[in-house]
């Protein structure tokens, strides 16, 4: 019974341990491993695509699926700051709500498709992968842009501590605050509002939601909006950190955070995940790729890893609810 | 007269390709005005006939697991891996020296081989394991990758002999033999799925897969089969791509997996499964090529093309599934009603 609980509803406790005993077998292997220089460095890394999970979350809780968020992402981010050297406009804060706005409006289109017209999610998104991407290099940029603004410039050099050890400064990014906040947010809104309820509700079953009153169509449109707000939002950070726009970046990485998003112990099929879950997932991908680039594995091995992760944790899921699921008819016949 | 009739017959019943083959030719007659000198030639035609293979047999793949309401976004990686198997053989056995037809059969069959072995992995997770597919799919995909690129260092692989390049280069009464290629593996496809009981069960599983394990249906069974027949077609196509490009590489291909699936949708697939025509995905591939060839003469960038791959994709599901709920979503903003 305790070992249950220990062991989270969504397995949190399970990838808890996982990671911890990941970080210690690192630690016996390359001592320098542990220490604060690993933590800020795993943060940082961490930050975009958490950024991404938390929308994913809250498309996967809802019973969809998004592949077009790294379009809209960069989009905007990389949109951004092609408006701001254009206008010579400055700021931090700014420009971070109004990636957020554009993302948003794009994500409007995945919402118009899910909700209006009941479209199946994963084929809509492919498809505004497309024309988003498009639209972004064929009309508002192709060129790889070097020099950002010095509000963001001076935002990504900022730090919210540092800690200077014998090995050199350890310093965590400021940009990691309100990623926290994000979390905590996204957690309050799933856990203890009706609209987080719904998006659990028409996860789980989208009729018997309806029946019981949740406007569906108005749930998804408020879940493709968020989801884009959040990656137009992730899509400037992305941009800020690397202290660089270059519109071909982040398509073709959707995997990892849908990948980290079901580690976490989303289903695919709707109606279950955890915000704490998710940050679980997206840390234990990050650990396991800041180890192997350690280690020199070539990043090939990363994609096979966070493959082969991804069917483990669906299988086990999978696993885990077949028995249970067999219609009542068929059930009698089995037993 | 009755020939007219059997056309006419023939074209009111599969309204759909009727439809299909009038947007081919109004593509053609379009690019024809556009580009007088340079697209309506006997040159372009072949060049697309060339063009079509690969993506057509991407797009069979596509189609037929989303026929069983599944996808297999894996076909691209799989297509590559199988490339990349024969490229490995051929450089092992002496490169461009190895021109024996006997070793052209065995490494084309091996090619096929790792294409089922990657189907029949798809197969098991999504039968056995009940994995859906998209994720088993998108899984599979980033490990034949990973594996792809392990195996090459990334890099691409050359030296094919002429006896393999002649499958990518050559013609037979001026049709380029990977079309005919093509045209076979889609009659053997549309055999399957019109005429055969795996067929018809393929089609029961996708409309109302409850009904079809009520009906005795051997689900497992049948999904197995059409993972590993769509490897089947990926691995002809990992053929195809090597011996059009005379290589192999891990990252052929990158925007394919969208295409195959738009191409699929507007050749009539349902992606919630239970529905799908052969002739109308060979259509839409060739549909689309000729798009293609068409924004290429006209010098458009590729991601306008991706634009309109993206356009295509939603709006011919909106007219294909959802016109009526368009209509009257339309009339409630109209009559002030929420729809």
């Amino acid at each position: 019974m305790r070992l249950s609980r220990l062991r989270g509803e969504n397995n949190e406790g399970l990838l808890a341990g996982l990671i911890i005993l990941l970080v210690l077998m690192m630690g016996v292997v390359e001592p320098g491993f542990l220490g604060p220089a690993t933590l800020t460095n795993v943060v940082r890394s961490l930050l975009v695509d958490l950024t991404f999970a938390l929308g994913m979350l809250v498309v996967i809780i809802s019973g969809g699926i998004d592949v077009s968020f790294t379009a809209i992402a960069i989009f905007s981010g990389y949109g951004v700051i092609v408006l701001m050297n254009d206008l010579g406009a400055d700021g931090t804060v700014w420009p971070f709500a109004l990636a957020a706005l554009a993302g948003a409006v794009l994500g409007g289109l995945n919402a118009a498709m899910v909700a209006g017209l009941r479209l199946p999610t994963l084929i809509v998104t492919l498809g505004t992968q497309g024309i988003v991407r498009g639209a972004l290099i064929a009309f508002v940029g192709s060129q790889y842009l070097s020099n950002l603004p010095t509000g963001l410039e001076s935002l990504a050099r900022s730090d919210l501590f540092a800690v200077t050890t014998g090995g050199g400064t350890a310093r965590m990014t400021l940009l990691a605050l309100p990623v926290a906040v994000l979390c905590v947010l996204v957690a309050l809104l799933l856990r203890s509002t009706m609209l987080g309820r719904s998006i659990y509700a028409i996860g789980g079953d989208v009729e018997s939601a309806r029946r019981v009153g949740i406007r569906v169509g108005r749930v998804q449109t408020f879940v493709y909006l968020f989801a884009g707000a959040l990656a137009g939002f992730g899509g400037l950070m992305h941009v800020t950190l690397s202290r660089q726009a270059n519109p071909y970046d982040l398509v073709g990485s959707e995997l990892d955070v849908i990948a980290a998003v079901v580690i976490g112990g989303a289903s695919i099929f709707g109606g279950r995940g955890s915000v704490l879950g998710t940050v679980l997932g997206v840390t234990l991908i990050a650990v396991i790729n800041n180890s192997l680039v350690l280690l020199g594995v070539p990043s090939a091995w990363q994609r096979l890893a966070v493959g082969l992760l991804v069917l483990l944790g669906v299988g086990l899921q999978a696993l885990g609810q077949g028995r249970r699921k067999s219609p009542p008819i068929l059930a009698e016949v089995r037993s | 007269m009755t020939g007219v009739r059997t056309v006419a017959g023939v074209a009111l019943r599969n309204a759909h390709v009727t439809r299909l083959v009038a947007l081919t030719l109004l593509l053609v007659v379009v690019f024809s005005a556009l580009a007088p000198r340079v697209f309506p030639t006997a040159l372009n035609f072949q060049s697309i006939a060339y063009s079509v293979p690969e993506i057509g047999l991407l797009a069979l793949a596509m189609a037929l697991t989303m026929i069983t309401g599944g996808i297999d976004l894996s076909v691209v990686a799989t297509a590559n891996l199988a490339a990349l198997t024969t490229a490995g053989l051929y450089i092992a056995a002496g490169g461009e020296t190895a021109t024996s037809p006997l070793l052209l059969v065995a490494f084309c069959a091996a090619a096929l081989l790792v294409g089922m072995a990657c189907g029949a992995v798809n197969g098991l997770l999504v039968s056995r394991v009940r994995v859906s597919p998209i994720l088993a799919t998108l899984a599979t995909m980033q490990i034949f990758n990973g594996i792809a690129i392990l195996w090459t260092d990334g890099e691409a692989q050359y030296g094919f002999p002429d006896t393999f390049l002649w499958l990518g280069d050559a013609t037979i009464a001026y049709v380029p033999v990977a079309f005919l290629i093509f045209i076979g593996a889609a009659l053997l496809i549309w055999h399957i799925v019109s005429r055969t009981g795996l067929g018809t069960r393929i089609v029961l599983v996708g409309a109302n897969p409850v009904a079809a394990r009520y009906s005795g249906v051997d689900e497992r069974g049948v999904l197995m089969r059409t993972y590993l027949i769509s490897g089947l077609l990926a691995g002809i196509a990992g053929i195809v791509i090597a011996a059009k490009s005379t290589s192999a590489s891990p990252d052929y291909g990158g925007s394919y997996v969208l295409l195959a699936i738009v191409i699929a949708v507007l050749g009539g697939t349902d992606p919630f499964g239970g529905r799908g025509s052969v002739a109308g995905v060979v259509l839409a591939a060739i549909a689309l090529q000729v798009l293609a060839s068409g924004f290429n003469i006209m010098r458009l960038s590729p991601f306008l093309y991706q634009i309109a791959q993206g356009l295509i994709l939603l709006v011919v599901m909106v007219v294909e599934l959802r016109r009526g709920r368009l209509l009257e979503r339309l009339r409630g903003l109209l009559t002030g009603r929420p729809g």
